[in-house]
């Protein structure tokens, strides 16, 4: 892959990563992830 | 008894792989409470196949987060896991899986263990590796969003949760040890046979089956983390293919999806033509060791 295209891809993704992060964050889902992770995930331990 | 092939310098990696635990799952007095950690820092995602629901977790499995913001009870665009992913992806690519993934840590010790014969692949296998991408684009998102509430690959695939979350919560924990059913015997006979593979062959899991990984292969080819290959350096002895554990011949691949950038065949290379690439050059050679 050429360097240009590299350099092109690279900044756009982390562009786009980092703004949906802000988005998620700012509309509840980081919370909805933090509600989730401290609850035993009972499907995830096979009980569930 | 054949042995895994020694390359120098594989200790550093397995210290970084350690620190990398530690890091993830810091609070490992919680092994022993039966309990799992409810600290602020699991609003963000782990990097690495880490559940959420190990006691010692700090972070938050990015696939198991997926799988719930993609629940039809909140139909919303899942853009902060997303965010994390093409981050993560973006990057350090696959090295993630060779340097940060607990999971591939467990599978990378099992390998060590002696066996008469080691497979490096099979006839076949190029099919097998593309389960992986089934399993990302069914289990995980497919029948997630369509199908059910289900988190399907937590629930009935997922070797990493039955490791680190239903093993130790049901050794120290009566409560949820009295729940034990047939889904978690089930989930015992994954993760088994999945250990078990990993005696012959280098991490089955990771080749076949695991949808973060998928995900992270996307991204091999323009990470920031990557690779490079000088082919007026090659003399073709075939030493970067033999000592691979992923099964690749890194020699024209090193952007390959299924790289784990473990950095095998840089070490076992004897005239230096893999390295590291740190940014974005595609020709130029840089001697790398780590
Ligand atoms: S493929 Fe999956 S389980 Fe294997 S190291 Fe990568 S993230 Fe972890
Ligand atoms: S190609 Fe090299 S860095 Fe990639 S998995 Fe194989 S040995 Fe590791």
């Amino acid at each position: 892959m050429k360097r240009t295209t590299r350099i092109l891809l690279f900044a756009a993704l982390s562009v786009l990563g980092a703004a949906f992060v802000l988005i998620g964050a700012f509309s509840g889902q980081a919370l909805a992830v933090l509600n989730k992770a401290i609850r035993v995930c009972l499907e995830c331990i096979g009980i569930g | 008894m054949a042995k895994e092939r020694r390359v120098k310098g594989e200790w550093k990696r397995l210290s970084v792989q350690a620190a990398m635990f530690l890091l993830q799952n810091p609070k490992l007095q919680n092994f022993f409470l039966g309990t799992i950690d409810t600290g602020k820092t699991k609003v963000l995602c782990a990097p690495g196949l880490n559940c959420y629901s190990c006691p010692a977790a700090a972070g938050a499995c990015p696939i198991g987060s997926l799988q719930s913001a993609l629940s039809p009870q909140k139909p919303k665009f899942p853009f902060y896991v997303l965010g994390f992913l093409l981050l993560f992806g973006v990057l350090f690519g696959r090295w993630i899986c060779s340097h940060v993934c607990p999971f591939g840590l467990v599978q990378d010790l099992i390998y060590k263990i002696p066996f008469p014969k080691k497979i490096r692949t099979f006839r076949g296998e190029r099919i097998l590796r593309l389960l992986k991408y089934a399993v990302l684009l069914v289990l995980v998102i497919g029948l997630t969003l369509f199908d059910t509430l289900v988190p399907y690959f937590c629930k009935y695939l997922c070797p990493s949760g039955t490791l680190f979350g239903a093993i130790p919560l049901t050794v120290s924990n009566p409560m949820l040890r009295g729940q034990i059913g047939l889904l978690f015997w089930w989930k015992i006979g994954v993760l088994a046979l999945l250990l078990l593979l990993s005696v012959p062959i280098a991490r089955p899991f990771c080749r076949w089956l695991c949808p973060l990984g998928a995900i992270y292969g996307l991204f091999n080819r323009f990470a920031l983390l990557g690779m490079i290959f000088d082919e007026n350096r090659c003399v073709g002895c075939g030493a970067c293919e033999t000592v691979c554990p992923m099964g690749i011949d890194p020699k024209g691949q090193v952007d390959s999806a299924e790289c784990i950038r473990c950095g095998r065949c840089i070490r076992a290379c004897p005239t230096g033509s893999l390295a590291r690439r740190f940014g974005f050059a595609s020709q130029a050679h840089k001697k790398s060791t780590m």
